[in-house]
């Protein structure tokens, strides 16, 4: 039986009845990115590299609102509070950039539970609210808490990715580990959405009250869900911070969470392709409308809007009817 | 043409568009601008983007600098820094831009400034310089230091009222933040007390409240530092309040917001007027005659509309020229080395002095208190 939220369920793929095609070809898309990334100039590694990160923070997103089907317009709080750590315990306290991105994961997790636990007692439109507080809240501290965000001004001097006597000293070695960052940050995703934790998810995505009845523990469920984003958000704030080496309050503000949900949605929300799919179609888009100047968000818009019109499921969603499951 | 045709069609083109560096003539110089044409700062680095061309164009019908015809690439960064991060590395992998004259917004120029200095490329800026001395080393700054807005503000008052309590309303841009921060040393020397600090977002529609505890604290004058429109809604509140004996002192900011504040305020309005504003501030001599320089040229092509911003381009791309002339190379650290010897060169905006140890040009002050009077900014005398 499907429920009326399938929008939010996810699209589970067989395999039984021939080859997974559509897996081949994202996989085989996923390829040609990366190729393309590593054999072309800055230009592209800085463009890949920042689809690679929203790609990340999009994953996690997803969990919450694809898999489990909460809203959340606050993640950006958490990207801030990974780039700050990162950036202050790296430049600051000399803290290996591998370790500093540890340690924030698990700050941000931690007040992910504290601020989670009251907030996610609230549903659907008062949720969203609280949520889009948490992430307003947070872009004014790190804009006025100035001794140690530096405000406006901004923290520089943000050390690349590494550990030890190993770093990541050029643009292409540190996009590779984000790249690895990112595959091990989806594997560990499409396990968890298989998992009992992640069918639990899904079934409060599909209805909590009947979720409650069967016996899943509703509340705890939605908090681990809500952790596990912010975890995400984290990693991808620290990884965009080692990335440039510079952070200012803007780069996680509303327009993060903008981005974020469009990548999401062009993507396909609920589904583990999607998230790659609409970071890399959002990041590279308005690159390709570079050409267009003072046009270019109005052609970026368009294209968006028709992809929007004729794959209101997202990317995945349209690659789902062109390229249909199997039955066994 | 089939969906799979079309498909690919794209696909091609997204790979020649992000990759395909474009290869520059040797007889060009490639000037690439980094500016906010969107967003918080589009007021300011339009104008500086405008003031570029218009210097390119003067420059090419001379015949270019050092024998190379001037080709600006001019990228949008939406005033922010990630974006700021793109469109510099836009130019500098594909279009191959050998110097960078950027606009104002100062944190898109910090996020870029690292890998600008790793690729050895000088850039002048609108804004104040990157923080650290790596990216100090390759990055030269047009824009006056802050504390000189400041000082021509707490001079006025001291010279030409008893006014001796005044308060502190700024935006949190690097540049408000940087001012703000001065204005206490600034007012002391002035001997006068700054009594309140408050702060607002560029966005915010109302400072009532700010406004309201500003006076409270007993402050008869209001120092506002940023730019946009928030100089006439400050005004505007004023007004409601019925603040009749606050002076209000603007800077930063465009002609248009300051006629219209005047408008508002009558003479409880002033501001530190760039010298592009009141051009009759300055005296004849070569700072006229630079200034007339440009505004003649400005004006052929924007006519009133205000050309401070363009001005300091304008000055920018000049010295940027001298440079490359001095250096008789378009070399990256042999320009870099050049402009470090740009001393006593007289733009439009300012007198621009640089040295090794000295990046930010302007080191005499070049503001003078204005006023709106018939409709028309003039030196308040």
């Amino acid at each position: 039986m499907r429920s009326s939220r399938t929008m939010t369920l996810p699209v589970t793929t067989s395999t039984s009845g021939g080859l997974p095609w559509r897996h081949i070809l994202l996989a085989a898309l996923g390829v040609l990115v990366v190729a393309f990334a590593f054999s072309a100039n800055g230009y592209v590694v800085t463009v890949i590299g920042f689809a690679a990160i929203y790609a990340l923070f999009c994953t996690g997103l997803n969990f919450f609102m694809g898999f489990t089907g909460q809203a959340s317009f606050g993640q950006n709080a958490f990207a801030a509070l990974g780039g700050y750590g990162s950036a202050i315990l790296t430049a600051d306290y000399g803290f290996e950039p591998a370790i500093a991105l540890i340690l924030t994961m698990a700050f941000s997790g931690v007040v992910a539970l504290v601020v989670g636990y009251p907030t996610l007692r609230l549903r659907g439109h008062y949720l969203a609210m609280a949520t889009f507080a948490l992430g307003l809240i947070t872009y004014e501290i790190s804009i006025n808490w100035t001794d140690v965000t530096q405000g406006y001004m901004g923290y520089s001097g943000i050390p690349p990715l590494g550990i030890g006597p190993y770093y990541a000293d050029t643009p292409k070695q540190q996009l590779a580990v984000i790249l690895i960052l990112l595959a091990l940050g989806v594997l560990a995703a499409a396990a968890l959405k298989n998992s009992r934790f992640g069918r639990a998810c899904r079934a409060i995505a599909g209805s909590e009250l009947a979720a409650g009845a069967l016996g899943i523990p509703v509340a705890r469920y939605k908090l681990v869900s809500f952790v596990i984003a912010a975890l995400y958000a984290s990693a991808a704030g620290s990884l965009f911070a080692h990335f440039v080496g510079f952070i200012s309050p803007e780069v996680f503000g509303t327009a993060m969470v903008v981005q974020s949900f469009t990548m999401l949605y062009l993507g396909g929300i609920g589904t583990i392709a999607g998230p790659l799919i609409g970071a890399v179609v959002v990041s590279l888009l308005p690159e390709l409308m570079r050409g267009l100047k003072d046009y270019q968000t109005i052609g970026y818009l368009v294209i968006l809007l028709g992809i929007l019109i004729y794959a209101p499921k997202g990317v995945a969603g349209l690659l789902d009817r062109l390229l249909p499951k199997r039955e066994g | 043409m089939s969906r799979r045709t079309m498909s690919i069609a794209a696909a091609a083109a997204l790979a020649l568009t992000l990759a395909v560096p474009v290869a520059h003539a040797a007889d060009v110089y490639k000037i690439g601008a980094a500016v906010g044409l969107t967003g918080y700062a589009a007021t300011t680095d339009r104008g500086w983007r405008d003031g570029l061309e218009i210097a390119a164009d003067y420059l090419n019908e001379k015949g270019g600098i050092d024998g190379h015809k001037i080709e600006l690439v001019v990228e949008d960064n939406k005033s922010d820094p990630q974006q700021a991060v793109v469109a510099y590395q836009k130019m500098m992998a594909n279009d191959q831009v050998q110097i960078f004259a950027s606009g104002c917004v100062s944190a898109g120029n910090f996020a870029a400034a690292g890998a600008v200095a790793r690729a050895n490329i000088p850039m002048v800026l609108c804004s104040i310089l990157p923080r650290r001395d790596n990216e100090i080393h390759w990055a030269f700054s047009f824009l006056p230091p802050p504390i000189y807005e400041l000082e021509a503000r707490m001079q006025y008052l001291k010279d030409h009222t008893d006014i001796r309590k005044v308060g502190v309303l700024n935006d949190p841009t690097p540049y408000a933040m940087l001012m703000a921060k001065l204005a206490d040393p600034a007012a002391k020397k002035y001997g006068i007390e700054i009594v309140a600090h408050e702060t607002y977002q560029q966005d915010d529609s109302d400072m009532s409240v700010q406004i309201g505890r500003i006076k409270a604290a007993g402050a008869t004058a209001l120092i506002k530092i940023g730019i946009g429109g928030s100089t006439v809604t400050i005004a505007k509140n004023v007004n409601q309040l019925g603040l009749k004996d606050m002076l209000l002192m603007a800077g930063l900011d465009d002609a248009a917001p300051y006629l219209q504040a005047g408008q508002v305020l009558g003479d409880h309005f002033m501001f530190a007027a760039t010298t592009v504003q009141i051009p009759e501030a300055v005296p004849a001599g070569p700072a006229r005659e630079a200034l007339d320089a440009f505004l003649t040229r400005w004006k052929a092509k924007y006519g009133d509309r205000d050309g401070s911003a363009a001005s300091r381009a304008w000055d920018a791309m000049m010295v940027i020229a001298k440079a490359v002339e001095t250096a008789h190379s378009t070399d990256g650290a042999k320009v870099r080395d050049a402009l470090e010897q740009v001393s006593h060169y007289q733009g439009a905006a300012a007198l621009y002095e640089f040295s090794p140890q000295q990046h930010v040009g302007v080191v005499k002050n070049p503001f003078v208190i204005g006023e709106v009077k018939d409709g028309k900014l003039v030196q308040v005398k």
